[in-house]
């Protein structure tokens, strides 16, 4: 085949995927289930090297770290103290209304295994898959916040758009206002707050959380603070780093909506951890 | 027993066997370096293409190495595993191979340097292209910046991928090609 004839042929191609994305991603789906295991397994030496040269300090660098850490642990400690003061509060409160709890969230803890994609399309491949429990629509978090959702799974594997991506659209709310928005992708490494309510009034540094609506991710999820208010818009600064996602948490809130309709049977929460 | 390509060169059927599997090898371990997640210090989402080197690398040096339609399949595969738009990089790297290929006559009479500067245009002229196509995929002009970014990194560093192309290349270098 003739080089003319390829470029066609890729070009018709994409228009394909464009107009209809589903033989596409069955596609994806099946070279991801291949590929998945096989990048687990050999990503594992490339992050002990890169984890080797980031553990190579100075005395003086860890003079300071040790001296920062110190300052933040203390902070947190004045933190876990009030945060069981008031998980106490809350508890007492909780009885005296004779409210109905959320039930815990079950998750699987997995590695990411493939780069987020450069800056045409923001999405991270799972060693984990529906043998995991995991389903489209899931929750992805790091350690510090949401970073996606499930968007393709397989057998062994699934992608995650990230909230990044330009096609990222998930329904948020502002923390302490409750004021409900559409928290969008736009490629790079900030969100824009859309569809606000007019008579809505924001101000840098409030804390963007999910809201749960549509059922799709569970309520009160963090992902990020509104970094900037003017014309070109409303900017919210994911809490994660997105462009150094080593470990993350499939939050599978789909399964705990059929437990809180009784159709399995309750039990403690769920912990796995997928290396 | 011997194994005419359409391009007009011929090869024993063991030879072409032989060359097919390092291709597929070395093509599957640089789609392997371009997906997985490095994090590399602050470089975030700017990354060199591998592809692009070994594409236009073997254009110039040795065409048999990968054909048009390797070069669309492993784009293809790229594609897949990435979720980016199905034939972005099939489209990228046959036309970064097809143009390479013409001008191959005068790059191999060339120092390093004019090949070198050459893979720079072709890089940059590469993330022309894939921006042009994703933006009129998403139908949203995409930030392009670390685009040009990533063709300056796969140009600074090209030097050094040269060293372990020549490797697999070596055995068939000796071959007059007519090409």
């Amino acid at each position: 085949m003739t080089p003319a004839v390829l470029i066609l042929l890729a070009v018709t191609l994409m228009v394909v995927h464009r107009t209809d994305a589903v033989p596409v991603e069955k596609l994806r789906v099946m070279m991801a289930d291949a590929a998945a295991p096989v990048m687990a397994a050999i990503s594992q030496p490339f992050e002990t090297l890169a984890d080797s040269f980031s553990g190579i300090k100075t005395m003086r660098q860890l003079k300071a770290e040790n001296i920062r850490l110190k300052a933040e642990n203390e902070r947190l400690q004045q933190w876990y103290d009030a945060a069981l003061k008031y998980q106490a509060q809350n508890k007492s409160l909780q009885d005296l209304l004779n409210l109905k709890a959320d039930p815990a969230l079950s998750f699987v803890t997995t590695r990411v295994v493939s780069d987020p994609g450069g800056s045409f399309v923001k999405s991270v491949l799972l060693p984990v898959g529906s043998g995991d429990n995991v389903a489209k629509g899931n929750a992805v978090m790091s350690g510090r916040g949401l970073i996606g959702r499930v968007t393709e799974v397989g057998n062994r594997s699934s992608r995650v758009l990230l909230i990044t991506d330009l096609n990222s659209r998930i329904p948020v709310i502002v923390q302490n206002t409750r004021t409900h928005a559409i928290l969008a992708g736009k490629n790079t490494d900030t969100l824009r707050l859309e569809r606000l309510p007019i008579d809505s009034s924001l101000t840098v540094g409030q804390r963007i959380v999910t809201s749960g609506d549509g059922g799709q991710l569970p309520p009160d999820i963090p992902i990020g603070t509104i970094t900037e208010v003017g014309p070109g818009g409303i900017i919210v600064q994911p809490l994660a780093d997105m462009n150094a996602l080593t470990y993350v948490q499939v939050i599978n809130a789909l399964m705990d909506r059929a437990l809180v309709t009784g159709e399995i049977t309750p039990e403690a929460p769920q912990k796995h951890i997928k290396r | 027993m011997t194994f005419k390509a359409d391009e007009g060169w011929e090869e024993p059927i063991l030879t072409m066997l032989w060359r097919w599997a390092v291709t597929v090898f070395v093509v599957a371990i640089l789609i392997a370096l371009s997906a997985f997640p490095f994090h590399i210090g602050d470089f975030g989402e700017i990354r060199p293409s591998f592809m692009i080197m070994a594409v236009y690398y073997w254009a110039v040096m040795c065409p048999p190495m990968l054909s048009p339609l390797a070069a669309f399949l492993s784009g293809a595969a790229f594609d897949l595993l990435t979720g980016l738009p199905f034939g972005l990089n099939a489209m990228t790297l046959v036309a970064v191979q097809w143009t390479t290929r013409a001008q191959r006559k005068f790059l191999l009479g060339q120092p390093f340097l004019v090949m070198w500067v050459g893979l720079g245009l072709v890089s940059v002229g590469a993330e022309l292209l894939q921006w042009g196509a994703v933006s009129l995929f998403n139908w949203a002009v995409m930030p392009l910046e670390s685009n040009l970014m990533s063709a300056l990194l796969t140009t600074a560093i090209f030097p050094l991928a040269v060293l372990p192309l020549s490797i697999f290349n070596k055995p068939l270098a000796d071959r007059n090609s007519p090409l």
